[in-house]
């Protein structure tokens, strides 16, 4: 490829660099760094926050960089006093009509704008505010919305819009009354919002955040009443680590095990175990869909955002949807029921804690059907429960809550042994670890109905076609002499496309993974922010990292779910399955 | 065609849709006759709606071009409009005394002056707009009223205008 690169100068260097990338990742490359806020590599590019203003020479005006292309024998200045100069006045007139309650602010440590300032020292507010904003929207069970602290960068609009082919929120208003909203200027929760926090991950400010419920979960653990059981998804492992200072893609799970104990949690256990029971719930329904002519293809309901999505934008092909609840909601209601007998605890006093990469898991949380639970005991033993139902999970936290909780406790997570997730609801394989990267629920799923129906030992576990973050991604596995075909998408753009087949009659599939976020859960909308692509494919080696090095990488080997099989359930798709472990779908209107 | 301020029937989206359908700027074209058709002048929550069902485009972004040009009302607008431009030019020649003078003939107690803002008299008989310049600046000061613009405005004038209008005449 060193023939299509250019010869150009930055800052009186010679370099060569590639002529389709902007003059931003140009820079990147020989090593200078250029400040950006509304441009975000593969997100956004509007040209609209001008920090990125680089001199060309013989260019009348400064440049954007971030819109700009390199041409053979540019000559840049990345850092004349007239580019600080124009830096510095963005900036200053950002932070007019800016809050300066930065000590408080929840993205205190994390503000792309905060940085960005420091970089420029920029020491005093130079121009007066003037703008007035409404209070925050809090009408969403995930995401808030805070428009005082939003400088219009246009990230929020372009990955709704593009990455995600949302469209909840876009520009309106003109001049000074340009802000970000929803139709009419509703709350979160009334708009076509999926939950997915995507916004969240790439807002450079405080503007849009997680609904933040730590405070809650420190005053049930605090509650000497309570039993305080928590569960975390697999991609919290791969991410925790990042968010507490140490390099993406490292790899804490026995150390955020062990930190979580040091927070009071009185049980540790991993939502990687009914990962496993959704597989053996979910590719008991897919063969029993291919075997007796139900709807195909089925698609996977791991990913609440996607859920949220289907229900609003593609609510006549509810019936695609796998009819098994996620592994957070499994996970609560085998809590509050199995394990509640088991270990001799009255339901109505057990909490469930969920630690999630996702914002959309706050919402899952409260849907009203989720109180499985509650049902089941209303019919064993009426007594042990209240009259009024409580839900399954009553607090989905993000890894970048726990992260705050483990900061706040003072918690040193790289100085802390490893220690083990707690029995029975703490034992998984790799196949529930894999779950936390697109297309681990396929290779999970492929692994245990390959087996199910061969009754012998696949050669090679590791079907990596369907790894990878390309868009979609698709392979065929012979199972009992027939093939069957799958797909993958991430990040719900790219889920519309296969939606748009199927709607068409003309989707070859048998099954399809659907992940609301880009690169699955390692990606999702709970995440630690400030991640690039790359820091996304090191959350994700680092899953097939753990997969590879567990003794048991297939779901239906978990010798704790085959006992929950023997000791409760009886066989998947039983009459007490659909009743904990399966749930419904209704069309959603905004 | 009448126009009654009573007759709230909404106009028909549909086949104003599909005589813009499949040309450029569809969406700005189906607002507009949108609007010149609603026996208010606006566009109605199920207006917006309607049109983006059958454009194909997101609530998000039909309300963001709705609400980017001042030429759309999201509020029913009274049966004449009034549209005073408060720019510097204006301002210096005296648009605020005609601000005043039509708020005080119409009835309208309350009206923020903010760089644009609108107000409907309580009978729905007219609604006052203001303007940030309407670029007729050596004309100024410059009223339009009811699409059309009238330059070198004098309260003396203003007055006359808005009781011929009372009276039926100024249609």
């Amino acid at each position: 490829m060193e023939e299509q690169l250019i010869e150009i100068t930055i800052d009186g260097q010679n370099v060569r660099v590639d002529p389709s990338a902007n003059i931003v990742e140009a820079c990147a490359h020989a090593g200078v760094k250029i400040p950006t806020l509304c441009y975000l590599k593969g997100i956004s590019q509007n040209a609209s926050c001008g920090v990125c203003v680089v001199e060309v020479e013989g260019a009348k005006s400064l440049v954007r960089s971030c819109v700009q292309k390199p041409v053979p024998g540019m000559k840049i200045r990345t850092s004349s006093p007239r580019v600080i100069r124009a830096r510095k006045t963005a900036v200053e007139l950002l932070l007019a009509n800016h809050p300066d309650d930065c000590l408080s602010c929840i993205r205190s440590d994390t503000c792309e704008l905060h940085t960005i300032a420091n970089i420029l020292e920029v020491r005093a507010d130079r121009f007066p505010g003037y703008k007035k904003y409404p209070m925050p929207d809090t009408t969403s069970e995930g995401i808030v919305r805070d428009d005082s602290k939003c400088i219009l960068c246009g990230r929020c609009v372009a990955v709704c819009e593009e990455t995600q082919g949302v469209h909840a929120i876009a520009f309106s208003g003109r001049g000074a009354r340009t802000r970000v909203s929803t139709f009419l200027d509703r709350g979160l929760a009334q708009s076509a919002c999926v939950q997915c926090g995507q916004c969240s991950v790439v807002c450079p400010t405080g503007a849009i955040t997680e609904k933040d419920e730590s405070r809650e979960v420190f005053s049930a653990i605090e509650d000497p009443r309570l039993t305080v059981v928590v569960q975390t998804a697999p991609a919290i492992r791969a991410s925790l680590g990042e968010a507490l200072g140490l390099p993406a893609g490292s790899l804490v799970t026995g150390q955020m095990v062990a930190a979580l104990r040091r927070l009071g949690f009185n049980r540790v256990f991993d939502t990687q175990f009914t990962a496993d029971l959704t597989i053996m719930e979910e590719g008991s329904e897919l063969l029993e869909r291919l075997s007796k002519g139900g709807t195909l293809p089925m698609i996977t309901s791991c990913s609440p955002g996607w859920i949220n999505f289907i229900e609003g934008f593609y609510p006549d092909l509810l019936s695609h949807l796998s009819t098994c609840k996620s592994p957070q909601q499994m996970f609560g209601s085998v809590a509050k029921t199995y394990y509640a007998k088991k270990a001799g605890l009255t339901p109505d006093h057990m909490r469930v804690v969920s630690i999630m990469p996702c914002t959309a898991k706050k919402y899952e949380a409260r849907r009203k059907e989720m109180d499985g639970a509650w049902g089941w005991w209303k019919e064993q033993d009426p007594g042990k429960v209240p009259a009024r139902p409580f839900f399954d999970v009553d607090w989905a936290l993000t890894t970048r809550e726990l992260a705050r909780m483990i900061k706040l406790a003072g918690i040193d997570i790289s100085r802390l042994p490893e220690e083990e997730f707690d029995d029975p609801l703490g034992q998984s394989t790799g196949a529930g670890t894999i779950f936390g990267t697109t297309g681990g629920v396929m290779e999970a799923a492929l692994r245990t109905v390959y087996e199910l129906v061969e009754k012998k030992p696949l050669e090679n576990i590791e079907f990596t076609k369907v790894r990878g973050f390309e868009a979609i991604k698709t392979a065929e596995v012979v199972v009992g002499g027939s093939p069957v075909r799958v797909a993958v998408a991430h990040g719900l753009a790219n889920a519309r496309v296969l939606l748009d087949e199927i709607r068409a009659g003309k989707s070859p599939y048998h099954f399809i993974e659907i992940m609301s976020c880009p690169g699955g859960c390692v990606g999702g909308g709970g995440q630690p922010v400030l991640a690039d692509l790359e820091k996304k494919l090191a959350r994700s080696q680092a899953l097939y990292e753990e997969d590879r090095k567990l003794a048991i990488r297939k779901s239906h080997e978990n010798p704790a779910v085959r006992a929950l099989y023997q000791e409760f359930l009886g066989k998947p798709l039983g009459h007490l399955s659909h009743e904990l472990l399966h749930t419904s779908y209704k069309a959603r209107v905004f | 065609m009448t126009k009654t301020a009573s007759n709230t029937k909404m106009p028909d989206i549909d086949s104003i849709v599909d005589s813009c359908k499949e040309k450029p700027g569809s969406l700005l074209s189906a607002l507009e006759q949108a609007q010149q058709n609603d026996p208010r002048k606006y566009l109605s929550e199920a207006t917006l709606r309607r049109i983006s069902a059958k454009l194909g485009v997101p609530l998000s972004k039909v309300y963001s071009v709705a609400t980017f040009y001042s030429f759309f009302s999201l509020k029913p607008q009274g049966e004449h409009v009034i549209v005073v431009c408060r720019g510097t030019a204006c301002h210096t020649r005296g648009s605020l005394a005609l601000l005043n003078e039509s708020l005080s003939r119409l009835g309208i107690k309350e009206f923020k002056e903010e760089e644009e803002n609108s107000a409907t008299s309580s009978d729905s008989f007219a609604t006052i707009r203001t303007v940030a310049c309407f670029g007729q600046c050596a004309l100024a000061p410059v009223i339009m009223v009811d699409g059309k613009v009238l330059s070198r405005m004098t309260v003396g004038k203003l007055v006359s205008l808005i009781e011929k209008m009372k009276k039926g005449g100024e249609k």
